[in-house]
């Protein structure tokens, strides 16, 4: 497998061995053994792709984007080869009256078969005027396909949750898929962009399994959203042991520390970005020192934001985390001590001075001896 | 038979000694926890952190530690008769004798040679207790602060790396458990073949010492 993007841009075709892998990748992904990677390969292999219709409405194409321009670049094509794109705007070579025809002759042909895709949010405001494609509303071409659809995938937080159109006031009135269709089966790939591992592993799971994967109650696949970024984040060790960036560019934020009191939402959302990482070139934000912004929870750009502030309520173990509360106790105690000594200490010397004593050794000890009795 | 009340220890050394005895408990009990977190899979869930609170009183406890032994080192010195180390150091000739005869007693042979402070036996157990306790601080720190630059000069040249450290550490805290066990029942065997009110010197300070 090479990830040399100029070499396998020119080479179109997919080797066995690059397949084998996307599938295992996915099998893992979805947190299945390694004995059904045989399985997510005969059906990623068969020659009936499931049809697909990739809808765009409000969105900026950046799912698109992360999802076409992985550098594991196979991901990208076994995307394209498992699966028959019928229908894509940004990728598709048809345009204008015959783009609309391939829309129209695949949810014909394929009615009740095909996987219909829909990135973007529908603004239904003023009877959804917001967003128009071919002179319809992106309302009614939803409203027209989506009861075709044998299911509906979701993908970004736009089409999840309405996203950034919808964070308040949300002048258009833009809503997810799941708040007008409410007969279909649908999975919510949220995020801002998305991992196309998770979109991919959901295609395979429906391809394998005839059914979508288990989601939880805000419509997102169990097994890329079913944990916390907090509780898979390298970086979680020092916010247990209190260590944090306090400023971006500080000496805890070269050294690699918790990005919480610069605003990270790791502790309140749910992805699976630590354990997959972005983009299939290992990387995720808090790993190259950026907070998580919770992008993958339903209207995040009001709930998250400021992005640069802490979370209220997170418990930190120990207050301040426990290296950090113990050193600042043990301060005061070590301190305690020595005024503890400071106090025996003054309170001899002052009473030999007391005395008027200038004896040798020997006596003072003595003496000392029955000060200290005659103290209580 | 007459007995007179005299001072033994001083306020400061009473603090020192509970001090010392209570982080002792407390380091053991967390210390354990920390080796073996055995609550970890019925208690790890969001918001709960067992295995952090347990480190977090460890790492207080061990604060305490480190005064109280700060104390006793200043007592060694600058305390009252009892309290420094060339009272009862076996290092005097009264002092050796009075070491072999603390044996002796101990072994049902020979009579109490008795003293106002410590006996030599028990302080020279003390001592090793005591340079005991400065490895416990030295290791402990080590494995507390691993990046800081003093703690791993030290660590490294006395104990080794983090792991034989941190082993040694916990060997350690077996030789405290060790000599609480024996000091205890000491105390107690002490207390019912020589009434002099061991026990309850180190809350009061006074021991009871047979008129002449």
């Amino acid at each position: 497998m090479s990830r040399n993007l100029h070499l396998s841009d020119l080479n179109p075709t997919l080797d066995r061995r690059s397949f084998l892998k996307a599938c295992t990748m996915a099998a893992a992904a979805l947190g299945l053994s390694s004995e059904m990677v045989p399985q997510i390969v005969e059906a990623a292999a068969s020659p009936q792709r499931p049809p697909v219709v990739w809808l765009h409405f409000q969105e900026c194409t950046g799912c698109t984007e992360a999802l076409l321009r992985a550098s594991h670049p196979d991901i990208g094509r076994l995307i394209l080869d498992i699966i028959s794109l019928d229908y894509h705007e940004t990728v598709m070579a048809a345009a204008g009256r015959q783009a609309e025809t391939c829309l129209h002759d695949t949810i014909t042909k394929y009615d009740g078969k095909f996987v219909c895709v829909v990135e973007g949010a529908i603004p239904t405001k003023d009877g959804g005027i917001y967003c128009k494609i071919g002179g319809r509303t992106a309302l009614s071409i939803l409203k027209e396909v989506a009861p075709k659809a044998a299911a509906i995938i979701a993908i970004g937080t736009c089409a999840t949750y309405g996203g950034i159109q919808a964070a308040a006031p949300n002048p258009t009135g833009a809503v997810g898929v799941n708040s007008i269709i409410h007969d279909k089966p649908i999975v919510n790939i949220s995020g801002c962009p998305p991992n196309p591992i998770n979109f991919l592993g959901t295609v395979l799971h429906f391809l394998t399994f005839k059914r979508l994967p288990e989601t939880d109650s805000l419509g997102r696949p169990l097994f890329a959203y079913g944990r916390k970024i907090h509780d898979h984040c390298e970086r979680r060790a020092h916010f247990d042991e209190g260590r944090f960036v306090e400023k971006f560019g500080d000496e805890g934020h070269k050294k690699g520390y918790c990005l919480y009191k610069v605003g990270c939402k790791g502790p309140e959302t749910y992805a699976n970005c630590p354990a997959v990482r972005f983009n299939d070139v290992g990387v995720w934000p808090v790993s190259v020192g950026h907070g998580c912004v919770g992008c993958t929870e339903p209207n995040f750009w009001d709930t998250m934001t400021p992005f640069y502030e802490r979370l209220p309520s997170v418990a930190i173990p120990g207050d301040r985390g426990v290296v950090s509360s113990a050193e600042s106790a043990g301060k005061t105690i070590l301190g305690v001590a020595a005024a503890a000594i400071g106090v025996h200490a003054a309170v001899g010397i002052g009473r030999r001075l007391g005395k008027g004593s200038s004896c040798c050794a020997k006596p003072a000890a003595s003496t000392q001896a029955s000060d200290d009795k005659s103290k209580e | 038979m007459l007995y007179e009340k005299k001072e033994a220890w001083s306020v400061l050394l009473r603090l020192y000694h509970w001090a010392f005895a209570l982080s002792i408990v407390c380091l053991v009990v967390t210390g354990l926890y920390v080796h073996e977190p055995w609550t970890s899979t019925q208690l790890e869930a969001v918001r709960t952190f067992p295995m952090a609170y347990m480190r977090y009183l460890h790492f207080l406890a061990g604060f305490v530690f480190t005064a109280a032994l700060m104390v006793r080192l200043y007592l060694l010195i600058f305390g009252n008769r009892q309290e420094k180390f060339w009272n009862a150091a076996p290092i005097t000739p009264s002092n050796i004798v009075n070491f072999f005869k603390t044996i002796l007693f101990y072994l049902y042979i020979g009579k109490k040679d008795h003293r106002l402070g410590h006996n030599a036996l028990a302080f020279t157990i003390y001592v090793v207790v005591f340079l005991l306790a400065v490895c416990q601080i030295i290791t402990g720190f080590y494995l507390l602060y691993p990046e800081s630059v003093f703690w791993q000069g030290w660590g490294l040249k006395l104990f080794g790396t983090q792991q034989q450290a941190r082993f040694l550490h916990h060997i350690f805290m077996w030789c405290f458990m060790l000599f609480a066990m024996i000091h205890v029942y000491l105390v107690v065997w002490n207390e019912n073949v020589a009434p002099e009110g061991m026990i309850s010197s180190i809350f009061s300070g006074d021991k009871f010492v047979e008129k002449s």
